[in-house]
Formats: structure tokens, C-alpha cells, sequence
């Protein structure tokens, strides 16, 4: 179905995005439908979230879960020890996979090896990271997307745009038009209740007949080497229960020590991500089936994957591990609500898809080196985010770390300007000239192409040549 | 057929009254009825909704509310856990569209509304989520006020963890489509909680 290229390097961002950062994020900004979609879902997410803050304390559950998860990641290889023991005591399987070519190796071994044709999935991040669904596909294998959004989005061959919600920039009539494709019908209806109760069948089919679940993994309690998978529509249970088989997929840094620990994240994801004080499903997966059950699987394996985020631990970017993926980040950066994530090019958009995009696929990387620069650094993720991620300082230092050394030129043309401008005769001659030159170049007030380092500026927008700026 | 109206008045137990605020709030139903009620009580619920068939947890609280007898008496067929069916039956691709799936929470969560599914032989995992309706049968003796407390008893040290717990806090719903709230995506489309006191 998909025609989606993978990495043979088992890098993050997608391998077929088109042209520059710069390129689709001006394509992004002159889609109108976008931007409406988008606005949309934005207002409709920060006025319940609004309600949480208020209601709930959500700004003092964060204190607490900053330091959860700080804990966590200082603890790291103690708590995954544990976890493995722990699933392995209660019958399951544990993987640790070094990057996601590895993981996706394991997964299609195994499918193979039992004869598995069909692959149903939850929503799942981390097997989006991985291009698990393409590594499938190569080994002649089905997968069906089972949450509604994701699998509007396997239907139009697109990546998703938001953690949470990622058919967010598509409205009722384009899902419509792409459920008569697939049904190779005409006869789908077109409201929303139609829609989904559509794809509520056509999906029943799939759970039957896959011989694999593979779900994320939101949460692992060491402590009881429980998997902790959170969802709304009811499909990761089914993924988790109905097949033979379940493979949930996890990236290391999602362990917590135990119960109490976990009680508290699992409150603060649903209220951040989406405004609402619990998931309507919270599915806690203690290994496979047990002697005198009737469903659930036979069989569970758990996958879990470093793809680079082990070298992250005691690094200045350490603390981007405590991210729980919720997506407040993503709603509430202006950039992201104006140009939405697939310009982003990565699974994972937004200001910490920003970070840990280039952070995990290495700093050289063409296709994330400049997503860093996806910011205004007016730090709105770092006050949504549930557990307090310094963004916008993280933001500050992957720019640093992607961005070339300063040449000699530049080094000495900055030096110069910061000269002109310490001095209030230097500076009051510099503005005086500027304000000549604005007012040549200008016309009806405004300067459409101005020369030098005031071309960047122009390229996207007008400036002003006398303030206040004529209407 | 719409579910009659149930009476959801507060009942001055602080828990039961808070777990019927939270279950509206979830889009759920709640009702608070006497051991004696409780198995005519669920029965009429059912018939109200349209149900054809309820699948049963094998719990001995069903057995001792006598719920199997006060479904038939509504002209409900009924069925135990494990019910037996094939795959494609038992994912409500076949038989009867309108399945009820009848469960008996370990715990529920006064605060969020959410009832604490234990997978054991006689409940399974799938139960409710498989069925279009969903009733539990929770009795009040159960409740507690916060998930913590609930996840501490669940997970207590010394007690073997259950090989799977679903936290169910209202029915299925997606937002995919356009960000709207759309009840039944995958699980079920309506639940209703009887509340034994």
C-alpha cells in the first residue's frame, strides 16, 4: 500500500520528504486548508487545556513530574534491567535493539516465522521512528493502521502530523473521498458518525484476520514489568488481545520505577495532550495470556529500542528523554500551528521533534540539521510541556551544536556592527542613513526588496519605511 | 431505542455520588441500585437499549444478582465468558450486531470515572471492548477516590499482577475527524455502570 521509502541507515526523519525545511514550510504557510484545519484543532486543544490548569492544578502536577521522570532517566539502565526481569518472569519476551533496522529485523524475523501475513497496529511513535510499517511491507507482509487518524493517513499514503492527533490537517470531505477508495464503493456515508462507524467495520475484519498486534508503548512500570498503552477509541486493546501475537515496541527511556510513579504520569499525559483528566482506555499489559484465559495473546514480546537515545543520557540534551509525547509542545508553538508537522519532514514535529530529531540521527544529518531553527524561542513549549523540558533551551543549544563554527568574516562583521551600535553618535548616524535608505527604496510606505542583510527580511514580508507602519 | 432515563440522583455517599459526576462527565451512565435490584435493574437497561445479546463475565456476583434469568425474562439471549464463539463472531462480525458485554470491575475510580477491568479466566480481555454495549456491575464497596489508590490495590506487593488491566473511563470515542468527539469508534458505543449498595 504505502509507497514510502525506508532508510537503510535507521535514521529518524523520513527519507521522502520533498525539497528544503525552508521549501515546505512556505508551501505549508500558503495552504489555506491547512491553516484552517489547523487553527481549528489548536483553539479547540488550548481552551481545554485551559480547563485542566484550572480545574486540576495541571501547573502543580507538573513540579511532580519533572522529577519523576528526571529520576527515571538518571536511573535508566537499573529501572530496564528491572522491567526485562520482570516481563521475563511473567512469560514474556524482552529485545533490546540497538537502533531501529535491528528492531524492525526482529519483527519481520518473526512474523516470518510464524507464518503471520497480516500485521494490525496501534498508534505507535516509536514504530513510526523505526519505518517499521515499510520494513513489513519489504518482507511481503500487510499492515493495517487501526486508530482512525492513522489510517486515514495509510489510505492517502501520508506521514502523520501530530503526535496525537495526526490527521489533524484533514477535514470531513478529504476522509470521506478517501474511505469510497478503499471500500471501492460509493455508498460511504459522509457525516462523522457515518465515517467512523465505517472504518469501525472495515477495521473488525483486519483484527480478525492479523496474525500480529503491534502496539507503543506509553509507559513500562519496572517494578512489574507492566507495558502501559494509552488510547481513546478502543483499537490497542484489541491490537493487545485479539491477535496471536503482540509486539509492543518502546523506546528505552519510557520506564518508570513503579505504580506511584506511573499513577502520576498517566494522569498528567491525558490533560496535557488533550485537555481531558483521563484516556478513555488505559491498557496495562503484564505478559501473555496465563494458563485458563480464553483471549489475549499467546505470545508477547517486548522491543525495546536505543536508536541513539542511550548517548543522550548525561549530555546537556538529557533532559529532552523525560518526554512523555503528549504533543502540548507541538499546539501550542506558533510555528507548528501555522505550518503544521509534516514540514517538519520527522515523526516527531514541533519544538521536540526539533531537538530530538537531529539529536538522534546525529548532527550532520542533511534532513534534521536545521530543523533547530523551527522556532521563534518565545518559549511557549517549555510552559506547556507536563514535564517541564527546558524547550526553548534545548532549542538554543542544537542550534548551536548543527550550526557551522563562525567564519573569520562573519566573526569580524558582527564585531563591527556591535561596535557601531554601542556608540549613540555611531548608532543615531546608522539609523539616520537606514531611514534614507528605506525611504528611496520605498513606495506607499512600505520597502518590498530591500539590499544586503535586509533581504531575508523582505524576501517573506514588507517593512515599514516610517512608523506607525500605513495601513 | 434511547436507554430510558435512569435516576443518577446523588445518593450522600460522597464516592458514589462523586463516580456518578465523573461518569456523565466521561459520557457515561451511572445507577444506584439494591442487591436485590440489581440484576432486574441491568437487565432493563439493556432491553432499553436494544440489546440482543449480553455476553457474562463468569463472576459469582452475576450468578447471586440472577442476571442471566432477568435477561431472558427481557427476551435477551445470554452467554457466559468464555462464550466458545468463533473469531469472527466474537469480534461482532457476525450474529448479532447489538452485543452488551457484562463485567465486574475489580475497582473504580470515584475522581475520573474510570472502572478497573482484571483479566482472569472468566473475564476477558476483550469483553467490553469487543461488545457495542457495555454494562459493569460494580458494587459500591469498591469504589475508591483516587487512580493511585486504585493502582496501588491492583498492583499490591505480594499479589500476583493480573496479566492484563484495562482502565475504562467511558465509551470508545476518536477525535480524528476533525478534532470532534465521536463516540464508538472501536470499543464500545455506550456504557452504564450499576452500582450495588
Amino acid at each position: 500500500m504505502s509507497t514510502r521509502r525506508r532508510r537503510a541507515d535507521g535514521g529518524v526523519a523520513y527519507l521522502d520528504v520533498q525539497g528544503t525545511l525552508r521549501e515546505r514550510t512556505v508551501d505549508a504557510l500558503r495552504d489555506r486548508t491547512l491553516r484552517g484545519n489547523l487553527d481549528t484543532a489548536a483553539t479547540s486543544w488550548g481552551e481545554s487545556r485551559d480547563a485542566m490548569r484550572e480545574g486540576y492544578g495541571l501547573d502543580d502536577m507538573r513540579e511532580r513530574a519533572r522529577e519523576i521522570r528526571r529520576s527515571n532517566i538518571r536511573n535508566l539502565p537499573a529501572l530496564l534491567a528491572e522491567m526485562q526481569a520482570n516481563v521475563r518472569e511473567a512469560g514474556g519476551t524482552v529485545v533490546r535493539a540497538a537502533d531501529g533496522a535491528e528492531a524492525c529485523r526482529y519483527i519481520t524475523g518473526l512474523a516470518r516465522a510464524r507464518g503471520v501475513k497480516v500485521v494490525a497496529k496501534s498508534k505507535s511513535m516509536a514504530t513510526e521512528e523505526i519505518k517499521l510499517n515499510e520494513a513489513l511491507q519489504d518482507a511481503g507482509i500487510e499492515v493495517v493502521e487501526t486508530d482512525l487518524g492513522e489510517w486515514i493517513l495509510q489510505l492517502a499514503n501520508e506521514h502523520p502530523s501530530h503526535i496525537i492527533a495526526p490527521a489533524v490537517h484533514l477535514n470531513r470531505e478529504q476522509v470521506a473521498a478517501l474511505f469510497r477508495e478503499e471500500a471501492g464503493t460509493d455508498e460511504v456515508p459522509d457525516d462523522r458518525e457515518g465515517l467512523v462507524a465505517h472504518a469501525r467495520v472495515r477495521l473488525r475484519e483486519k483484527f480478525a484476520e492479523a496474525g500480529i498486534g503491534v502496539s507503543g508503548v506509553n509507559l513500562g512500570v519496572a517494578s512489574t514489568g507492566t507495558v502501559c498503552v494509552v488510547e481513546n477509541e478502543g483499537n490497542a486493546r484489541l491490537v493487545t488481545s485479539q491477535p496471536r501475537i503482540h509486539v509492543a515496541v518502546m523506546g528505552m527511556e519510557r520506564v518508570v520505577a513503579d505504580w506511584d510513579e506511573a499513577a502520576h504520569i498517566l494522569q498528567v499525559l491525558p490533560m496535557a495532550a488533550i485537555g481531558q483528566d483521563a484516556a478513555n482506555y488505559v491498557n496495562l499489559i503484564t505478559g501473555p495470556r496465563r494458563e485458563g484465559e480464553s483471549d489475549g495473546p499467546e505470545e508477547f514480546h517486548l522491543v525495546i529500542i536505543d536508536g541513539g537515545r542511550g548517548a543522550l543520557r548525561g549530555t546537556e540534551f538529557e533532559e529532552a528523554l523525560s518526554c512523555i509525547r503528549c504533543g502540548a509542545c507541538l499546539y501550542s508553538c506558533p510555528m507548528w500551528r501555522s505550518v503544521g508537522g509534516q514540514a517538519y519532514g520527522s515523526p516527531y514535529s514541533g519544538p521536540i521533534g526539533a531537538v530530538i530529531t537531529p539529536l538522534l540521527e546525529g548532527p550532520s544529518s542533511p534532513a534534521s540539521r536545521d530543523l533547530p531553527f523551527m522556532s521563534s524561542l518565545c518559549g511557549a513549549c517549555g510552559e506547556a510541556c507536563p514535564v517541564g523540558i527546558p524547550l526553548q533551551d534545548l532549542l538554543v543549544r542544537a542550534r548551536a551544536r548543527s550550526s557551522s563554527p563562525a567564519t573569520r568574516a562573519s566573526g569580524l562583521a558582527f564585531r563591527a556592527w556591535s561596535r557601531l551600535w554601542r556608540r549613540p553618535g555611531t548608532y543615531r548616524a546608522w539609523m539616520a542613513g537606514w531611514r534614507l535608505m528605506l525611504r528611496a527604496r520605498g513606495k506607499d510606505g512600505w520597502a518590498t526588496d530591500l539590499p544586503g542583510p535586509g533581504a531575508g527580511w523582505t524576501q517573506v514580508r514588507d517593512m515599514p519605511t516610517k512608523w506607525p507602519p500605513r495601513r | 431505542m434511547a436507554p430510558a432515563q435512569v435516576s443518577t440522583a446523588a445518593v450522600g455517599d460522597p464516592l458514589v455520588d462523586l463516580l456518578l459526576e465523573s461518569l456523565t462527565r466521561r459520557k457515561a451512565t451511572g445507577q444506584v441500585v439494591q442487591p436485590g435490584d440489581a440484576g432486574r435493574a441491568a437487565a432493563r437497561w439493556m432491553a432499553d437499549a436494544g440489546v440482543a445479546r449480553a455476553v457474562l463475565a463468569g463472576d459469582p456476583l452475576v450468578d447471586r444478582i440472577g442476571l442471566a434469568d432477568a435477561l431472558r425474562r427481557e427476551g435477551i439471549d445470554v452467554l457466559t465468558w468464555p462464550t466458545g464463539l468463533g473469531k469472527r463472531e466474537s469480534m461482532g462480525l457476525e450474529g448479532p450486531i447489538d452485543v452488551c458485554g457484562v463485567t465486574v470491575p475489580a475497582r473504580a475510580v470515584a475522581e475520573r470515572g474510570t472502572v478497573v477491568l482484571e483479566a482472569s479466566a472468566g473475564h476477558g480481555r476483550g469483553l467490553d471492548v469487543t461488545s457495542r454495549h457495555h454494562v459493569a456491575l460494580l458494587p459500591a464497596d469498591r469504589i475508591v477516590r483516587t487512580l493511585g489508590e486504585a493502582l496501588a490495590l491492583t498492583y499490591a506487593d505480594g499479589r500476583a499482577a493480573p496479566s492484563a488491566v484495562s482502565l475504562v473511563s467511558g465509551p470508545s470515542r476518536s477525535s480524528d475527524i476533525e478534532k470532534i468527539s465521536t463516540l464508538g469508534a472501536h470499543g464500545a458505543l455506550t456504557e452504564h455502570v450499576v452500582i450495588i449498595r
